[in-house]
C-alpha cells in the first residue's frame, strides 16, 4: 500500500506502508516534512491536517464528530471538501493507495 | 554513523543550580551530548530536541510506566504513567469536556467569570499586589475547580492538594512530613470525590466528573482509576496554566515593545502564549523508562534506563530555534515541546490556550492601565522540574472596570 504526500515546490514523497498506517504515522515515520501529529493520533492537536486528492475523496470513511471538531482548529485554512485529519486515515482501512497534499502550516 | 557511546557522567549538574537557574547548565549540556548520565538526579537526562521528540513518540520503547514511581505512590496508577493499550479507555473518559467543542459552549464563558472574580482581587491587593499569588494561581485553581466539577471544595483547597500531592511526588528524599502531608490531601480528595459520584448521578452536568459518573453505555472507569486520574489532573492542572501566566506577563513586561505589539493586535495573544511556553516549558521534565536496549542520540541505553526528557531544554535547542533563549513573538513559528507528544500530548491543552491566552492574559493587560513589574520588591523565578514565578510584584496606572472586549 502507498501514500503519496504533495510538498508544494518540493515535489512529491512517497512511501510504502503496512495496513494499519495511517497518514500521519507514515509521515513522523519517515521524515516527511510538515506533519507534526503531536497527540500522536488521538484526534485532539489537529497538527496533522491533509488535502486529499480528489479522487480519492470517494473511497473515504466518514468524518467523526471529534475529527469535524479538530477541523475546525486547522492553522492552514480548512478546504470544505478535501481536508481530513491524516491520523484518522489508515491503509487497508480508509484507502490502499492515496495521494494527499501537505499544507503550508500545521502550528 | 559513528558507533554508540557510553553517556557523559556530568557530575558538575547539580539539583540547586538547576533551580536557580536551569538554561546555561542546559546549554552546555546540550553541546556535549544529547544524553547525560547526571549522578544528582539519579537518571540519564534528554537534553536535545530531536531526542526528546523521539522519545515521546516510541511509547513502546520509551514507556511511561516507570519502576518505583513516586507519582504512583503519592497518587496511585494514573494514565500518565501507563502505555497504551491500558492508557487508552482513561485517557478517552477524560478527553470530551477538555475538547474545543466544549469549551466553546460551557467553559469560555465559566472561565470568563473566573477571571473577572480575581482580577477583582488583585486590584484590592493593592500595593502588595502579586500577580502569581493574588491573580494567577486562584485563577487557574478556580478554573480547573470547575472544570473538574468539585463543588464541594474551595480553590484553596485545590491549590493545597496540587501541591502537597505534586511534593510528595518528587519526595526523592524521602522526608516523612512531606508524605503525610500528600496522603492527608490525597484522602481529602478522595473523601470528596465519594461524595460526588452519587451526586452527579442525579445531577449531571457539563464537569469531567458528571462525565465520569454517566459514561455511554452506562459503564464506568474502576474507582482506582477514578480516584488516581483526578489525582494527577489535580497536580498537573493548576500549576501550569498559573505559571504561564506568570511568565507571559513577565516576558511582556520586561519586552515592551512586543507587549505593544500583542495590545496593538489581540490575534497575537495566542501566539504570546506559545511563545512563552516554548521559552519557559512549565513542566521541564518527565519520566520515561526504556524498554530495551537502544541506541539515543548516538549514546547507548540499556533496557530499564530511567529517563527524564527535558523539555525545558529542548525548547531552547539551538539547532531548532535561532536564539532561543530570547523571547520572541515575532521567531518562525514551529512545534514545541511544551505539551508534550504522543499518547500523552497534553489533554488540557485547549483548556490551557482558552482560559490563558484568551481570556486570562488579554483581560489582565485590558484591565490594569500601565501595569508594571514593581521595581522596590523582589521579582524571582525558580525550578526546573516545573518551572515558573515565584514572585511577580506589580503596580497600575489605572484601572478601567468592566471593560471586557
Ligand atoms: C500551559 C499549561 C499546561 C502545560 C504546559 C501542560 C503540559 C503537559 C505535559 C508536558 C504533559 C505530558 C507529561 C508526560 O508525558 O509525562 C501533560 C499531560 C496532561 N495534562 Fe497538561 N499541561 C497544561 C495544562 C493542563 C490543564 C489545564 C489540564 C486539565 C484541565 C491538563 C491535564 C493533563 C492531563 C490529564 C495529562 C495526562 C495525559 C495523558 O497521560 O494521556 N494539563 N500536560
Ligand atoms: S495527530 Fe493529533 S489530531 Fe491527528
Amino acid at each position: 500500500m502507498k501514500i503519496t504526500y504533495g510538498l508544494g515546490d518540493r515535489g512529491t514523497r512517497e512511501v510504502d506502508v503496512e495496513a494499519g498506517t495511517s497518514i500521519m504515522r507514515a509521515a513522523i515515520t519517515n521524515s516527511v516534512p510538515g506533519i507534526v501529529g503531536e497527540c500522536g493520533g488521538q484526534a485532539m492537536c489537529a497538527t496533522c491536517h491533509v488535502y486529499v486528492r480528489d479522487e480519492h475523496l470517494d473511497a473515504l470513511p466518514p468524518i467523526s464528530d471529534d475529527e469535524e471538531e479538530m477541523l475546525d482548529c486547522t492553522v492552514a485554512p480548512r478546504d470544505e471538501r478535501r481536508s481530513r485529519l491524516g491520523c484518522q486515515l489508515a491503509a487497508g482501512v480508509a484507502f490502499d493507495e492515496i495521494v494527499v497534499d501537505v499544507p503550508s502550516a500545521q502550528v | 554513523m559513528t558507533a554508540a557511546r557510553e553517556a557523559p557522567v556530568s557530575e558538575w549538574v547539580t539539583i540547586p543550580d538547576m533551580y536557580r537557574d536551569p538554561f546555561p547548565i542546559f546549554q552546555r549540556m546540550r553541546a556535549e551530548a544529547a544524553v547525560h548520565w547526571v549522578p544528582s538526579v539519579n537518571r540519564y537526562m534528554v537534553v536535545t530536541y530531536d531526542e526528546c521528540h523521539t522519545a515521546e513518540m516510541d511509547g513502546e520503547t520509551f514507556s511511561a510506566d516507570e519502576t518505583g514511581s513516586l507519582m504512583k505512590r503519592s497518587m496511585g496508577h494514573s494514565m500518565l504513567r501507563k502505555d497504551d493499550p491500558e492508557h487508552a479507555p482513561e485517557r478517552a473518559a477524560w478527553q470530551p469536556p477538555l475538547r474545543p467543542g466544549a469549551i466553546k459552549t460551557v467553559w469560555r464563558e465559566v472561565f470568563e467569570a473566573n477571571t473577572e472574580r480575581y482580577l477583582d482581587r488583585l486590584a484590592d491587593a493593592g500595593d502588595a499586589a502579586d500577580l502569581i499569588w493574588d491573580f494567577a494561581a486562584p485563577l487557574a485553581a478556580e478554573n480547573l475547580r470547575s472544570i473538574l466539577g468539585f463543588v464541594n471544595a474551595t480553590q484553596e483547597d485545590l491549590q493545597r492538594w496540587s501541591q502537597t500531592m505534586i511534593d510528595a511526588t518528587g519526595n526523592y528524599a524521602d522526608d516523612p512530613v512531606v508524605w503525610e502531608k500528600g496522603r492527608r490531601s490525597s484522602e481529602e480528595v478522595d473523601r470528596a470525590i465519594d461524595e460526588l459520584l452519587p451526586y452527579y448521578a442525579a445531577h449531571p452536568d457539563a464537569s469531567l466528573i458528571s462525565g465520569l459518573v454517566n459514561m455511554p453505555g452506562g459503564e464506568r472507569l474502576p474507582i482506582e482509576a477514578i480516584r488516581a486520574n483526578l489525582k494527577m489532573t489535580i497536580g498537573g492542572g493548576l500549576n501550569e496554566p498559573r505559571d504561564v501566566i506568570g511568565t507571559a506577563a513577565w516576558a511582556l513586561l520586561e519586552n515592551p515593545d512586543q507587549l505593544g505589539r500583542v495590545l496593538q493586535d489581540p490575534a497575537l495573544w495566542p501566539v504570546a502564549f506559545d511563545e512563552a511556553i516554548r521559552w519557559i516549558a512549565p513542566i521541564g521534565m518527565y519520566p520515561r523508562e526504556t524498554t530495551r536496549d537502544v541506541e539515543l542520540g548516538g549514546v547507548r541505553l540499556p533496557a530499564g534506563s530511567r529517563l527524564g526528557i527535558v523539555v525545558l531544554s529542548a525548547n531552547r535547542d539551538e539547532r531548532v530555534f535561532e536564539y532561543a533563549e530570547r523571547f520572541d513573538i515575532a521567531r518562525e513559528k514551529k512545534p514545541h515541546l511544551a505539551f508534550g507528544g504522543g499518547a500523552h500530548y497534553c489533554a488540557g491543552a485547549w483548556v490551557a490556550k482558552s482560559s490563558v491566552a484568551q481570556v486570562a492574559l488579554p483581560r489582565l493587560f485590558e484591565r490594569f492601565e500601565g501595569l508594571e513589574i514593581d521595581g522596590d520588591r523582589e521579582t524571582s523565578a525558580g525550578g526546573w522540574v516545573f518551572r515558573g514565578m515565584l514572585k511577580l510584584p506589580v503596580t497600575w496606572q489605572r484601572e478601567r472596570k468592566g471593560a471586557a472586549a
